[in-house]
């Protein structure tokens, strides 16, 4: 009996002095650090010439990659490396990538595509690789059209390397229209144009018989708004892109009507007005109606701006005595005033991801261009020079195009574009003076 | 009575009380010594146990809207159809006013042919990843922008143009200037959030589970009607066990000096500034990551280790290019290893790192 | 003969008289308009008073204003004053007036502060007894400078407001 009590005994004991052995199992905590500085740097890439299919297509090969290079350059957020350093070659599409060979050169992204043109219709292919990871990013695609619309078919290559490299929208495939002038300051003949948002492709919408200024696209890019001088007063028109007619729109006898926008939506035009000396804010649907008045005061109200979602407009007035930026309800209504630095603020435009709002700032004798946020924190200035006015927003809201003036009476006048970190600051090369440029969406 | 019996059970009994009871005040001091002897399981061994294979490629491609997605990648099987975006883009040019008639509107057409995939073969695309090996060295590049880094110690290496070529200089640790980060501690909260759906998993380099130690000596089945030998054979047998594996381990796991110094952590948080690319103007310069990686003991990324453990802030785009941008600047600097002490690997084995950018949008 | 003499006199003063300024006669507003053949068989030489040419070289067409104002200036007032005298009579001309700005502002600001200027100008004439439906306003912002250079001198010359005469009244 003793032994069995002794064995029981010895055995609890036995199994109890197993647990204490396995419990205490946790492992070292990891290692917890925090890094909240890098680096700003162009993301260093390849793109080979693409590979030409048929003798048609050698042609365009090294075009279109060239094109797409220059895109993506362009942004300042990727640096092409030469192909004077390029190891391997690509001679097909469909041949395994060498990894290492690009590793090599420093390539983070590679860019291989192929061009096949049968009579006017051409097909470019493209993949992009992460030489990083030594995989593809994203699937290939393909991309269909003329001979004459292959530019856009670059664009869209670049916009999907693009997109899927930094995660932004893409905005190679847009077009800006804006006004084309010639001749002495004091004598400036000017015409609406449109052309690539790199400037290629330039076209003119009118002539220069009558003072055309500050066209707007619609938000599909079928058509603009913009003011013209014909009747021998500023009046609003819009215009149709495809078959350049155009329509007066708001002929109210004994006014001016200047600065007009699009709604999101595209149905409806909001406008400025000026009728015994006052300059207020009115909309009115672009299909007929009555114009709305949204501003009555005796101050200048003045370049009106939509929301994305078109629930709100932001204006520039002076009624505070010197030109601010306000926000109100795009129906009316009471107005906040969201600018407070120092200086003047005018011209503003919301940006397409609805956050910031862009602008004209002038203070101390010099133009700047700025961002700041809704409430008019964070106001950030990007440019500075003589004269910098007119900010236009890339479709993804990165990158702002503006004109700037240079002083004297050889003053020139000339677009800019400029990312909205403030880097990247460069011309936008368009045949002669170029102001007012309106950036449209992405095309389809 | 039997006073035989009797003493001998008493004085094993309190043999065995000491054995217990003693023991536990004796080992709790060193318990977590003891702990990471016990757990008899190497780094690989563990790693395998507790991270599901991540593949930071297929995140990238889930976000962006834009885009086909579905890659999964490695199977040629094309998925072809991305349908999508190949049409319609490129077609008519529309434009034109004055000039010419306006273009037709081709409807392209093709068939999506091809894409896809990539000119497969050559790697089994799965590996995840971090092409552990061979990080190409470069950094020491040119470039015609300015570049931004994070500590103006850090000059770039003077052989610009050099460039092209894999040369190595400078190890990260050449300055450690203090910056008052705030070290662990904050990390936290970074906690989960949305992110990238598979792979991340939670895995957090504490073990989910504790782990079994392997090959423990089977227990002798206390034989119920053996006599007292036999029972105080198996206690003694069970005690010899507990001892054994007191013993046992000391060989086979990390070397657990003290925690890391301020200066060794810090000279880690730059190398990897160092090669961490910040889109400021981006949206995935809003978007706060924490990745998770395992060190060998030269300071190399461990293949199949380096994972996505939570994130803050972005849609899965964002997210996604910023968990690429931290894993490329991870596998960029770490060179030939980074620099940590050996003597203290149990440390920084295992590491979590987070990547906030907040500081960065204001330059 | 003493009658032959004195009308030979007066004739002669009368001849002096008419020469006034002959350098006026090229210069002149170039953003003003005007002078058409006269009315009512004027030769529209501005040495007629009742010409386009002698209201904007003799009496003045522009007014000049201060940055960023609309308001007019004591010599823009003794402008005005003279326009409205002319214009009162002269009952057949309508008046477009243009405001202008300089460069230093934004363009739909300056468009908005032309039509200022130009309203200031417009009120002003029709306090003076000149109906309102002779005058129109137009602005042109900054579109139109007469004088190039990027310096106060220019921008003062520009900071302007035009009252352009046209032949038909109440246009």
């Amino acid at each position: 009996m003793k032994h069995l009590v002794t064995s029981i005994l010895t055995l609890f004991l036995a199994l109890v002095a197993l647990p204490i052995v396995v419990v205490t199992n946790a492992q070292a905590e990891p290692l917890r650090i925090i890094i909240d500085d890098g680096v700003i740097e162009p993301l260093p890439f390849a793109v080979p010439d693409f590979v030409a299919e048929n003798a048609e297509a050698s042609e365009y090969a090294a075009k279109i990659a060239r094109v797409v290079a220059a895109d993506l350059s362009g942004t300042g957020l990727f640096r092409e490396i030469s192909k004077d350093a390029f190891i391997s070659t690509v001679t097909s599409f469909d041949s395994p990538v060498q990894y290492a060979d690009w590793k090599a050169i420093n390539a983070q992204a590679l860019i291989v595509g192929a061009v096949n043109v049968s009579g006017n219709k051409v097909t470019v292919k493209f993949r992009l690789f992460d030489v990083f990871s030594g995989a593809p990013l994203g699937e290939g695609l393909q991309f269909g059209g003329t001979t004459t619309s292959w530019r856009r078919m670059a664009h869209k290559v670049a916009d999907a390397a693009y997109s899927r490299i930094t995660g932004e929208g893409a905005y190679f495939d847009s077009r800006v229209v804006f006004v084309s002038e010639t001749g002495p300051k004091n004598d400036r003949k000017k015409r609406l144009a449109i052309m690539d948002y790199d400037g290629a492709g330039v076209q003119y919408l009118t002539d220069s018989q009558s003072l055309v200024l500050a066209p707007r696209f619609s938000p599909t890019g079928d058509r603009v708004l913009y003011t013209s001088y014909e009747t021998g007063f500023p009046k609003i028109y819009v215009l149709d892109v495809a078959s350049v007619g155009r329509q007066a729109l708001a002929d109210q006898p004994g006014t001016m009507t200047f600065a007009p926008r699009f709604s999101p939506n595209g149905q409806t035009v909001v406008y400025s007005l000026s009728s015994g000396g006052n300059t207020d804010i009115y909309r009115m649907e672009i299909g007929g109606g009555a114009p709305v008045r949204l501003t009555s005061e005796p101050s200048i109200e003045t370049a009106p701006s939509f929301s994305p979602d078109g629930k709100q407009i932001v204006f520039e007035s002076d009624r505070s005595g010197n030109q601010q930026l306000y926000i109100m309800p795009a129906n009316g209504g009471a107005a906040q005033r969201i600018s407070f630095g120092s200086g003047r603020y005018g011209t503003p435009v919301w940006s397409p991801r609805g956050d910031l709002v862009a602008f004209t700032k002038q203070n101390k004798g010099r133009f700047h261009i700025g961002v700041m946020r809704l409430d008019g924190s964070e106001e950030r200035l990007l440019t500075a020079s003589f004269l910098d006015e007119g900010p236009s927003w890339s479709p993804n809201g990165r990158v702002i195009m503006f004109m700037r003036e240079s002083a004297g009476a050889g003053g020139a006048v000339s677009l800019y574009s400029v990312d909205i970190s403030g880097r990247n600051l460069r011309p936008v090369p368009a045949e002669g003076g170029a102001s007012d440029p309106s950036w449209s969406p992405l095309l389809k | 009575m039997d006073s035989g019996p009797l003493i001998s059970g008493i004085g094993h009994g309190a043999l065995l009380a000491w054995a217990l009871i003693g023991g536990l005040f004796s080992r709790a001091p060193e318990d977590t010594f003891e702990v990471s002897e016990v757990s008899i399981i190497s780094a690989e061994e563990f790693a395998a146990l507790s991270t599901p294979q991540p593949s930071p490629d297929v995140e990238v491609n889930i976000p962006t809207p834009p885009q086909p997605e579905i890659e999964d990648t490695p199977p040629e099987t094309p998925v072809v159809e991305t349908p999508p975006e190949v049409q319609q883009p490129p077609v008519e040019e529309t434009p034109p006013p004055a000039e010419e008639a306006p273009e037709v509107v081709e409807t392209p057409p093709p068939a999506t042919e091809v894409e896809d995939t990539p000119p497969e073969t050559p790697l089994p695309p799965a590996q995840d990843n971090p092409v552990v090996l061979a990080p190409p060295a470069e950094i020491a590049t040119p470039r015609p922008a300015p570049r931004v880094a994070p500590t103006p110690v850090v000059a770039p290496p003077p052989d610009t143009e050099v460039a092209e070529d894999v040369v190595e200089e400078a190890s990260p640790d050449a300055d450690t200037q203090a910056q008052n980060e705030p070290d662990e501690a904050t990390a936290p909260e970074e906690a989960t959030d949305v992110i990238v759906t598979e792979a991340d998993e939670p895995p957090s380099s504490a073990p989910t589970s504790s782990a079994r130690p392997s090959a423990r000596p089977k227990r002798p089945t206390p034989p119920v009607e053996t006599a007292d030998s036999s029972t105080s054979d198996a206690i003694n047998a069970a005690l010899a066990d507990v001892q054994a594996e007191d013993n046992a381990a000391p060989a086979t796991t990390a070397p657990t000096g003290p925690p890391l110094s301020f200066g060794e952590k810090d000279a880690l948080r730059v190398a990897v500034s160092n090669c961490w690319a910040v889109d400021v103007g981006g949206t995935s310069s809003r978007v706060t990551v924490v990745v998770g990686v395992s060190l060998d003991r030269e300071g190399k990324v461990i293949k199949g280790s380096l994972q996505l453990i939570g994130s803050e802030g972005g849609d899965d785009a964002a997210v996604a290019v910023a968990f690429r941008n931290a894993r490329s600047a991870i596998i960029r600097c770490q060179k030939g290893g980074y620099k940590l002490p050996i003597e203290k690997y149990s440390h920084w084995r295992e590491i979590e790192m987070t990547f906030n950018p907040e500081k960065m949008r204001i330059k | 003969m003493t009658h032959l003499y004195k009308a030979i006199f007066i004739v002669a003063a009368l001849g002096l008289g008419a020469c006034t300024n002959p350098d006026q006669l090229a210069g002149g507003g170039a953003g003003g308009a005007g002078a058409g053949t006269g009315l009512d068989g004027t030769t529209g030489l501005a040495s007629d008073p009742r010409s386009p040419a002698y209201f904007s070289q003799t009496i003045g067409d522009r007014v000049l204003f201060a940055v960023d104002t609309s308001t007019l200036t004591p010599e823009g007032r003794a402008t005005l004053t003279g326009q409205a005298g002319w214009l009162q009579a002269n009952p057949e001309y309508a008046a477009i007036i243009e405001g202008h700005a300089d460069e230093q502002g934004t363009r739909e600001y300056n468009l908005a502060l032309g039509a200022r200027r130009a309203n200031a100008v417009s009120e002003f004439l029709v306090s003076q007894g000149i109906a309102g439906n002779r005058l129109r306003t137009l602005t042109y912002g900054k579109e139109r400078p007469i004088e190039v250079c990027s310096a106060e001198a220019c921008y003062a010359k520009n900071r302007r407001a035009v009252t352009v005469i046209s032949a038909g009244a109440g246009a």
